[in-house]
């Protein structure tokens, strides 16, 4: 399976989490039911042409220990065709688009975390040429993620470390993981205004664009991200850019370690 | 009524406790139908089910321990929820003599929610796990009346009312420490009972039963460990698995604290993401512990951003 690195630790090799298709990966709830078919009208242009297929493999535990993160893993490098875009969507969620991305010249993968508000399935179509090819996940969640003021508010200095950039190459297996330190505040908790991340790129030495996210208010405070990259961009110092919904922008430059 | 004469249900319990062989034990409402041992001289252990709550346990997942003085026992930790606090009451009250104290060792939950079965007694805690019992009561409640449903039903929050801080104690004649230490949690209470040399060790100690690490601090934790291997105790009650004559509750517990940190460290240090490194599952040594692999994918998500941080370098920000 695509690229996943489980195997790397011992006994990963018969991995606990895989993806399921179907009734399965959306709580025994059939396809087409729900918010999805308004999801795929406003989100994905109400598009004739889409199908759920197991090879956008969406992973997910099937309970949320933590509902302001829940973490996701999206694995589209095995559908054929190149995937221009993939629209991550949370079939329950009072922000149901949580993220586009963009991969470009990145592998159409992504691992990430977002908030939850009550269980349900988190989708990802993945646009290919041809159409939407659909996986999703369903999430047991007591929920609560999005309407929860963030960890970071309980400190008086909250703003102590706000915009910290953390980011690491892996040149052998072209992963790229990096984390912002980002309150990611959705605005439902009272009295904490809307502050979250709009966007972030991945830019090549020459300040070409590599892959890009366009990013809402479901994403997990203090975000992670994994990307993976192909061996010649691995190699080379990938500059991080990114910018929130206030005006500030967050940006560093990582390399392969030695 | 007179209060100094005793009831028609104290009597009949006075009989039974008589009659009836250890350890076998007929509370007057039995939804777990408990059965207490004695593990030691005049001390009592109900042991929890080495699982994660569920519908199917009702929360009994955690140990109980009774300490039996003249004056009646001193009651460590009360389980879950409401029916859980009135059976372990029940056999204290119709085994013990009653109850002189209750103590809470820490503040998950299944460790005091039982609280609301001792309302018009003396709660004991560390302060500091009074206030987190305080902060976290309304969470902690939504999450369990989710899972246990109906289990729950009448369970009201009641943390401990009266803080202390460690030190030697006489209780009903009895001679115990208290000992004040963290790791798995923020406030952590083990109990040394002097006339038996049993350590009653809450969760900083568990044995074939997966530790949660929810708040756990790697250092702090080693570091107890060592003060409770100092204690050299005759016998240990571990917070969740069975009574332990030996040390293997703290070789064991030590060893999975180690070799999580690794793992985790491990994980980080290779770039993979929680999901990985969850689907990767426990250390293979511990994948068949009680409650696994249940508590290791808990325990990602927990303890996963403490790694992370060390694992990448700062390299920007605003």
């Amino acid at each position: 399976m695509g690229g996943t690195l489980q195997q790397r630790l011992a006994g990963g090799d018969e991995p606990l989490i895989v993806g399921a298709t179907g009734a399965a990966a959306v709580g025994g709830d059939a396809f087409d039911s729900g918010m999805w078919p308004l999801h795929r009208a406003e989100y994905l242009g109400d598009p004739q042409n889409w199908v759920n297929d197991p090879a956008t493999i969406v992973l997910a535990p099937k309970a949320a220990e933590d509902s302001g993160h829940v973490p996701f893993l999206i694995d589209a490098t095995g559908l054929d065709g190149s995937v221009d875009e993939i629209v991550v969507t949370i079939d329950y969620s009072p922000f149901p688009h949580a993220l586009t991305f963009r991969p470009g010249r990145a592998k159409p993968f992504l691992a990430f975390a977002v908030k939850y508000e009550i269980a349900g399935a988190l989708r990802a179509s993945a646009r290919v040429d041809d159409g939407w090819h659909v996986g999703a996940a369903w999430v047991s969640a007591l929920g609560g993620g999005c309407s929860a003021p963030a960890v970071a508010h309980a400190r008086p200095d909250w703003q102590q470390g706000f915009g910290e950039l953390r980011a690491r190459i892996w040149a052998d297996t072209g992963r790229l993981r990096l984390n912002l330190r980002h309150p990611q505040d959705t605005g439902l908790a009272d009295g904490i205004p809307a502050h979250h991340l709009t966007q972030l790129r991945l830019l090549d030495a020459a300040g070409e664009v590599i892959a890009s996210l366009d990013l809402f208010e479901p994403l997990e405070e203090n975000p992670s991200l994994t990307f993976i990259l192909p061996p010649e961009l691995a190699a080379a110092p990938v500059t991080i850019s990114a910018q929130d919904n206030l005006g500030n922008s967050f940006t560093g430059t990582v390399e392969a370690m030695a | 009524m007179n209060i100094l004469a005793p009831t028609r249900r104290q009597l009949l319990a006075g009989a039974a406790a008589t009659l009836l062989p250890i350890p076998a034990f007929a509370s007057t409402s039995s939804r777990f139908g408990f059965a207490p041992v004695e593990v030691a001289n005049g001390i009592w252990m109900i042991e929890g089910a080495r699982e994660v709550f569920s519908r199917e346990n009702g929360g009994a997942i955690v140990n109980i321990a009774f300490i039996e003085t003249p004056q009646g026992a001193v009651v460590v930790d009360t389980g879950s929820n409401l029916s859980m606090g009135q059976e372990i009451r029940a056999f204290a009250e119709e085994r013990l003599g009653g109850v002189a104290l209750v103590v809470n060792t820490h503040h998950h939950p299944d460790h005091w929610f039982g609280n609301a079965a001792f309302d018009d007694c003396r709660i004991v805690a560390l302060e500091e796990t009074i206030s987190t019992c305080t902060q976290y009561a309304q969470d902690f409640a939504e999450s369990l009346y989710a899972i246990l449903g109906s289990w729950m039903r009448g369970t009201n929050t009641r943390p401990g009312d009266s803080p202390m801080q460690g030190g030697e104690a006489r209780i009903g004649g009895r001679s115990m420490r208290f000992i004040a230490l963290s790791g798995h949690t923020q406030a952590d209470l083990a109990i040394l009972d002097e006339e038996t040399g049993t350590l009653i060790a809450g969760d900083l100690l568990f044995l074939d039963r997966a530790p949660s690490l929810p708040d756990a601090d790697f250092a702090a934790w080693n570091a107890a460990l060592d003060e409770l291997q100092a204690l050299a105790p005759s016998g240990t009650v571990p917070g969740h698995g069975p009574f332990d004559r030996t040390d293997q509750a703290l070789v064991q517990t030590r060893a999975y604290l180690t070799a999580t940190r690794a793992r985790l460290d491990q994980a980080a240090a290779l770039g993979l993401s929680p999901i990985e490194a969850m689907s990767a599952g426990p250390v293979p040594e511990f994948a068949g512990l009680g409650a696994n692999p249940e508590e290791y994918l808990r325990s990602v998500v927990q303890r996963w951003a403490d790694h992370e941080t060390e694992a990448l370098p700062l390299i920007g920000g605003l």
